[in-house]
């Protein structure tokens, strides 16, 4: 493809939000339950049935549009976005429309082109979810599932500024982390509950009016968006470079085909017809509602990445890994308060932690004490870290005092110089031609002494004390 | 007339309603003479410094995050055209139409 | 229970009426039952209360006269139906109205016209139409209506009876079918203005089921004044046009100098914007009538209409065929008026006309009047089939009730006289939650108004 084109990029997200009930009635949000049994009255749209809006919903919405750093609305207005499908029992679904619970946000992540971007947040707002069509469950027929109807989603609009489909990845990623932080959402993409559409147009590089755009929709996993989006910029690219022109329409991505199709264009005219909700009073939130919401809000990523750079000095990258998820912050605080070093202790969470989680249901096995102590272990000259390593994942797997353990697997450092002075004769008698390379100045070679003696002690020697030995044996 | 045989099937389409060929002059007829007759509003000076009204409460009250459903005194088996192994069935719409 | 035998019986007897939906098997098998149930010691115990159909009921089927429902069973209550039960009211059978309460005549309902109980060649008013002919005929001492425009009080005034509209969140809407959410409110029919208020006062109140409804105490009923001293009543002089039927306005006037006998003040006042009500209305209610009637779609419940191939067709046919003129007439009118490029110059002007008459009302009431008294409908009851191929002469018979809806204030219909044999209505319009204050008016009214006598 030619390299002067830009792909602009905006995502529009729907989370559901951790609730027990839904939106407008008090039926379970529960997953996985039989067909159509979490339903009543106001969920199925009965006749005469009226919403009831949920409280701890709009509390957490608030929470996800202050992470955001959005301007909370004192006053915002429910709205009937109205059409017709079956899986949406009343006709319209109840959402906000030009009075939204929150405007005017940002998102600042790490785009794996262009570094930090600030990417700007239109809108959130509040909606119920519609039910689920199952299309393949019956040969002729459409089947309805309602347990998911007036589940609580918000709405994220984010502005046009993303440059790539690896960046809108990069986005995602960090929006997803952020609801996660702050306990909103469990933005389970295969559960349904983080889902997004995408915008996308494409412009010759360099020029900065937004052109025609297509909406992508069905990008219903998190490893199919980048595919998705390249697939659909390919298509603009292709398109326009064969004397074309895009067409504003609603493209449904096929994971299966690796493709995108434009939606029937008959079910393309869509006219909304969205006015204000009539059983709904405005949802007006006090400061002290707004101010609880915030005093809810834990320390946000970015905040605990820039203390953890201060506080801890670590490079940017260490803290950006550190405070990824919010599990594996407290853990590392925890390591670090223990006592442990905190470059060290950031070393060890990194590496062993993380990748013993990883496989371990993202468990993190070892305690921040017992972490803490095999690190002053080592720091004490009583492990290697070779054999630290092996204490690691021994206090992993079978729990246990690292010490106790490190004594019982024979891995304790050898710090006696008689017993260190026997294996250094051994190491410079087998290797006399380059004990002459060492006296003749090649002094780099004491790594390599310092290894055989590891080697000669099966890693039991203390190679610091074994250098000091070396040292002096090879100055005589 | 205010509003033409294709507008009424416009919105006829948005309503999901079927309109008779034989009944449309009459319906077409019937919706100008109202539309124009609510056009009146329109002569009248509010501009955009009038606010609305809404009777009803100032502010929505919230409800207590609980399952607490109002009760149904039975289920969609009983009242719902068409249903099969807990699902309501409607004609088959595709996928990707 | 004998009474309860009896009760069904006079309401059997009005058959000719064809103002109740309720099958007489149906009816007799439900109130025993109901009749064995009832709480004793509720303060309507014993009472039957029919109830207009498209108010969600367990004991029988709710159709909102129309096809689309036919046969539809609500598996829940609404709230008012609660509290009917809960206070020992039986519930005496559903009745018939114009299909999704739209409709000044009753003769907008898939099962056939409501007729006149005093004249069988004319309307009985509408929506409410069934639920006013049946106490009018005395099988019922009240009957559950709704009012979105004036349905419980223009057929109050066409036959003789006395018909209440509470402040707009007095009574929950809760298992009320919706027309025009913003609109409408429960109202009650009754022979008296007592057997009205009593039935008002035990439906009203808070309901956690409804977020329009006010977090308020039930209504509290007055108790019957000796006069009206200290009452300051005002006449709005856009209600007494030249051409208003010369017998309503007699009616109205005597009715007026009876209010001063008992001591009342009465003043003219002015509702300017009161002739863009009408026009006002027909905007907002239909626009959110197409809104409310989307969900009937042969999805979940109603009959399925035959004929269709893929969804839309089931759509259309299931809606094209399942309500009647009037019902998709409405619906096209309002999806119109809320569809892209149309919604400023109808919906959002209308919203804003909306403030003005409700400010009209609030400047009156601020000038120290405590109640306003008007004519119900222009004119009596007309003949069947007169208004059908003319909409907006259907639509004018509620030119003096929708006000009250816009602005979402109390008002009541009492019978204040008769022309040739047909009732004539006098409304009151109270101050929004002073239900109370107009219900005493009317008792001191009721008292000396000779209802019954030509005007
Ligand atoms: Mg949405
Ligand atoms: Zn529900």
């Amino acid at each position: 493809m030619s390299q002067a084109w830009e792909t602009v990029i905006g995502l529009e997200t729907h989370v559901q939000l951790r609730t027990r009930s839904k939106m407008f009635c008090g039926c379970s949000t529960s997953f996985g339950a039989p067909p159509n049994t979490q339903v009543c009255p106001v969920c199925l749209g009965l006749p005469g049935a009226l919403p009831v809006a949920n409280g701890a919903a709009i509390g957490l919405a608030v929470r996800g549009a202050l992470a955001l750093g959005c301007t909370v609305h004192p006053k915002s207005i429910f709205a009937r976005k109205n059409y017709f499908y079956p899986d949406l029992p009343k006709g319209y679904q109840i959402s906000q429309f030009d009075q939204p619970l929150a405007t005017q946000g940002s998102l600042s992540f790490l785009s794996p082109e262009r570094g930090a971007v600030t990417a700007t947040i239109v809108r959130l707002h509040l909606e119920e979810d519609a039910g689920k069509s199952i299309h393949d469950r019956f040969p002729k027929a459409t089947a309805v599932d309602l347990n998911r109807s007036g589940v609580p989603l918000i709405e994220i609009v984010g502005g046009p500024d993303l440059r790539s489909p690896a960046e809108a990845r990069a986005y995602l990623q960090t929006l997803k982390q952020l609801l996660e932080y702050i306990g909103i959402s469990d933005c389970d993409m295969e559960k349904g509950s983080l889902r997004v559409d995408a915008n996308v147009s494409i412009r010759r590089a360099g020029e900065t009016a937004l052109n025609t755009r297509t909406e992508v929709k069905n990008i219903n996993a998190f490893s199919f968006v980048e595919k998705a989006l390249g697939v659909e910029r390919d298509r603009q690219i292709a398109l326009v470079e064969s004397g074309g022109s895009v067409s504003q329409q609603t493209m449904l991505y096929d994971a299966k085909e690796s493709t995108v199709r434009p939606q029937r264009s008959k079910e393309e005219s869509h006219d909304y017809r969205y006015f204000p909700e009539p059983d709904l009073p405005p949802l007006v939130l006090t400061p002290e509602f707004v101010a609880e919401q915030q005093s809810e809000l834990p320390e946000l990523p970015g905040q605990k990445r820039e203390r953890f750079m201060a506080q801890y000095a670590l490079s940017r990258e260490h803290a950006t890994v550190l405070t990824a998820s919010r599990a594996v912050a407290e853990y590392y605080e925890h390591v670090v308060r223990a006592p442990a070093e905190p470059q060290s202790a950031a070393n060890w969470v990194m590496t062993e932690a993380l990748a013993d989680a990883k496989d371990h249901q993202e468990q993190l096995r070892v305690s921040p004490a017992a972490l803490a102590q095999i690190i002053a272990l080592v720091k004490g000259g009583t492990l290697s870290n070779q054999a630290a390593k092996r204490v690691f994942a021994e206090v992993a797997s079978k729990g246990g005092d690292p010490r106790t353990i490190a004594e019982s697997l024979g891995l304790v450092l050898v710090a006696d110089t008689n017993v260190l002075a026997a294996w250094v004769s051994d190491v410079l008698g087998a290797h006399a031609p380059e004990v002459g390379r060492y006296k003749n100045g090649e002094t780099k070679l004491m790594a390599f002494f310092v290894g055989q003696v590891m080697r000669a002690s099966k890693g039991k020697a203390d190679p610091k004390l074994a250098q000091r030995v070396l040292e002096e044996k090879l100055s005589a | 007339m205010s509003v033409s045989r294709d507008e009424v099937l416009r919105i006829a389409q948005l309503a999901e309603l079927d309109v008779d060929d034989d009944a449309l002059p009459e319906i077409a007829e019937q919706m100008s003479r109202i539309l124009d007759y609510v056009a009146q509003l329109s002569a009248i000076p509010t501009n955009g410094t009038v606010k609305t009204f809404v009777p009803g409460p100032d502010a929505m009250r919230f409800r207590p995050d609980e399952v607490a459903p109002s009760p149904l005194m039975f289920g969609p088996a009983q009242f719902a055209p068409a249903f099969k192994e807990g699902f309501f069935v409607v004609p088959k719409l595709g996928q990707f139409e | 229970m004998s009474d309860a035998r009896a009760v069904a019986d006079r309401l059997i007897k009005a058959k000719r009426l064809n103002a109740l939906l309720t099958p007489a098997k149906d009816l007799r098998k439900s109130l025993l039952a109901q009749a064995e149930a009832a709480r004793t010691t509720g303060v309507l115990y014993g009472m039957p209360v029919a109830v207009k159909d498209n108010i969600c009921t367990l004991e029988f089927t709710t159709t909102c006269g129309s096809k689309i429902l036919e046969g539809y069973q609500s598996p829940y209550e609404a709230t008012a139906i609660t509290k009917l039960k809960a206070a020992g009211a039986l519930i005496a059978g559903k009745t018939n109205c114009d299909e999704f309460a739209m409709g000044s005549s009753t003769e907008h309902s898939a099962y056939g016209r409501v007729i006149h109980p005093l004249d069988k060649a004319r309307v009985p008013g509408g929506s409410s139409g069934g639920s006013a002919a049946l106490v009018a005929a005395g099988a019922v001492p009240a009957a559950l209506g709704s009012d979105t425009g004036g349905s419980v009080r223009q057929p109050a005034a066409f036959c003789g009876v006395v018909g209440m509209k509470p402040t707009y969140g007095r009574v929950s809407r809760y298992g009320l079918v919706a027309f025009g959410s913003s609109l409408d409110q429960i109202g009650v029919l009754g022979r008296s203005v007592h057997d009205a208020a009593r039935v008002l006062s035990v439906i009203s109140g808070r309901d956690a089921r409804d977020s329009t409804c006010e977090d308020r105490d039930p209504l509290r009923l007055p108790t019957v004044p000796e006069s009206l001293q200290g009452f300051v009543i005002g006449l709005p002089k856009e209600y007494f046009p030249a051409e208003l039927d010369p017998a309503v306005k007699r009616a109205c006037d005597r009715a007026i100098r009876m209010m001063k006998e008992l001591g009342a003040a009465v003043r003219e006042v002015s509702l300017p914007h009161t002739p863009y009500a009408v026009p006002t209305y027909y905007v907002i209610a239909p626009a959110e009538a197409s809104s409310n009637l989307a969900r009937y779609d042969g999805v979940r419940y109603g009959p399925r209409f035959d004929g269709h191939q893929d969804l839309h067709a089931l759509y259309r046919t299931t809606r094209g065929q399942g309500f009647g003129p009037e019902v998709r007439r409405r619906i096209l009118v309002g999806t119109y008026v809320l569809s892209a490029g149309y919604y400023d110059a109808y919906y959002r002007r209308a919203q804003q006309m909306r403030a003005l008459i409700a400010q009209d009302f609030r400047n009156a009431f601020d000038r120290g009047v405590d109640l306003l008294f008007t004519p119900t409908v222009p004119a009596p009851a007309f003949k069947a089939g007169e208004k059908l191929s003319d909409p907006i002469a259907m639509y004018m018979s509620d030119i003096f009730t929708v006000t009250a809806n816009l602005a979402g204030l109390p008002a009541m219909s009492l019978p204040i006289g008769r022309v040739k044999g047909l009732p004539i209505g006098g409304q009151l319009i109270g101050q929004a939650f002073l239900e109370d204050e107009m219900i005493e008016a009317a008792y001191a009214l009721e008292r000396v108004v000779p209802a019954t006598d030509e005007a």
